[in-house]
């Protein structure tokens, strides 16, 4: 697929499959087309040219109202955590509950605090948004992305902000839920070292093309000097 | 610079044009959410209190003072013609038809509406409308209809209000300055005034609750270039607001005669 903003190519010919029941990660440096294609995935964001398959319906078509039962497949957390900032903590994470399916209020309570309990923010419910940290903001995001237990789910930038440890712990978590429940899931994070100890396989992008896309002990081990440097860390190399 | 000068005024034909097409394609989008009406209440009921209950005081301070205002600027014609017995009706038709509507719609834009373009302009560039659709939530129906049904409502249940107070501080004011007793007051209002003229300043305040609702939820669900973007979006949708006020107050008053 390929997607155009003015005159600025975002995604360039990029072909990918995600494995069912996996965990993948894009990897990349800034503005390179991540989030823009993860956001393809759930319609979000629509290919000009190409097609986005899910469950085998092509989605790039669709109608908004089509899509609505395509996204209620997806779990999504987003860069800027897009929390709502009307509601406290626990209601965000009671969203998708509440609009999606017919728990009664007991349930879903339940749901809300074993979700916060997991991310490490038992007794945050009552709290609203603006008066978290940005490392807290990070794990309500996630736990709002994973309360309905859905069978696709997008992290982009789950540990943007935290401290590495804390870092690690969100990557276990996700994987450990991800291995739970063996949904598929889509991983963008700038902590290539932390991201790579819980990928199936990885994919990287660069100025809107995927350049590379493999196991993980390929990317380890590949020789393509921009996947090397990036991975390494490198100064020196094309990047 | 003849080029320039046509370039920069189809420039603004073109700019004005988007704006104006942009906010009917909204218009009707919230209008067909409305078919069947699906109304996401507790949306709605949050909407109320924030833009009704709580712009109540400052509207009734706005009327108090329209209305007292009035009667200090009348007072020299007042005593100068012995028309002691027309400070009401004078009062009366000033504020139900044109004072009231208008000085509320304008101070409703500036309270709600630019806190509705911040707050829908916010939501846009922290991603909560995408985080709404991946949610599979139409954020026209769940933003839209209830802010834009609630804006309505609201500036007509303020205007009446507001009538209301600026009337009784007319009063006061007739009598602190002018010695007009109550009686006197209402009698002449009653008199000259008409239902017709009180139905004309609430018909005309639905309509400015209409023009202050697209033109808040449009600068605000449009906005783009982060948090200048919403700044600017807001400062759009308060001068967009205000000139859809008084050229819809020229057209209604014109349609609705006397």
């Amino acid at each position: 697929m390929s997607k155009r903003y003015g005159v600025q190519d975002v995604l360039r010919d990029v072909a990918l499959e995600v494995p069912t029941g996996q965990v993948f990660g894009l990897i990349g440096p800034g503005a390179s087309g991540k989030s823009v294609l993860t956001k393809t995935f759930c319609g979000l964001v629509r290919p000009d040219r190409g097609g986005v398959e899910v469950d085998g319906q092509d989605i790039a078509r669709m109608s908004e109202i089509g899509l609505h039962a395509v996204r209620s497949r997806f779990g999504m957390q987003f860069q800027n955590n897009a929390l709502f900032t009307h509601l406290t903590v626990a209601e965000n994470i009671a969203f998708p509950l509440r609009r999606l399916t017919d728990l009664s209020d007991a349930e879903i309570r339940v749901r809300v605090e074993e979700r916060l309990e997991r991310v490490g923010l038992a007794g945050f419910g009552d709290r609203m948004p603006g008066g978290l940290s940005g490392g807290q903001k990070k794990r309500v995001g996630v736990a709002r992305a994973t309360v309905n237990q859905s069978p696709y789910i997008i992290y982009d930038e789950p540990t943007a902000g935290l401290d590495p440890v804390t870092s690690q712990k969100i990557f276990d978590l996700l994987r450990d839920e991800q291995r739970a429940t063996g949904n598929t899931v889509v991983m963008i994070s700038s902590d290539v070292g932390g991201l790579l100890t819980v990928l199936d396989r990885v994919g990287m992008m660069l100025r809107g093309k995927l350049i590379f896309h493999g196991t993980v002990p390929d990317a380890r081990s590949s020789l393509q000097p921009e996947v090397k440097q990036f991975i390494h860390g490198e100064t020196e190399g094309p990047l | 610079m003849i080029r320039s000068v046509c370039f920069n005024i189809g420039h603004g034909f073109l700019d004005v044009a988007q704006q104006v097409g942009g906010i009917a394609i909204m218009m009707v989008r919230i209008v067909s959410r409305l078919i069947p009406p699906r109304i996401d209440m507790p949306e709605l009921l949050r909407s109320l209190y924030k833009m009704g209950v709580q712009s109540l005081p400052i509207v009734i301070v706005t009327a108090l003072l329209t209305g007292a205002i009035g009667v200090i600027q009348a007072a020299y014609i007042v005593k100068r013609y012995n028309a002691y017995s027309m400070v009401g009706a004078g009062a009366g038709f000033v504020v139900v038809r044109e004072l009231g509507p208008v000085l509320i719609a304008l101070m409703f834009s500036g309270r709600v509406g630019s806190n509705n373009t911040a707050e829908l302009g916010t939501m846009v560039v922290t991603e909560q409308i995408d985080a709404l659709r991946a949610l599979a939530i139409d954020p026209v129906r769940y933003l839209l209809v209830p802010r834009t049904l609630a804006m309505i409502f609201c500036m007509l249940v303020l205007v009446m209000y507001g009538d209301f107070s600026a009337l009784v501080s007319g009063a006061f004011m007739s009598w602190a300055m002018l010695g007009v007793d109550f009686r006197l007051y209402y009698q002449g209002m009653v008199e000259w005034v008409e239902l017709w003229d009180f139905a004309t300043g609430v018909i005309k305040a639905g309509f400015f609750g209409v023009v202050i609702a697209m033109a808040s939820c449009y600068y605000g669900i449009s906005v783009t270039g982060g948090a200048p973007g919403v700044g600017r979006a807001v400062n759009a949708s308060v001068v967009a607001s205000a000139a859809g006020i008084f050229v819809l107050d020229f057209l209604v008053t014109n349609a609705l005669g006397d």
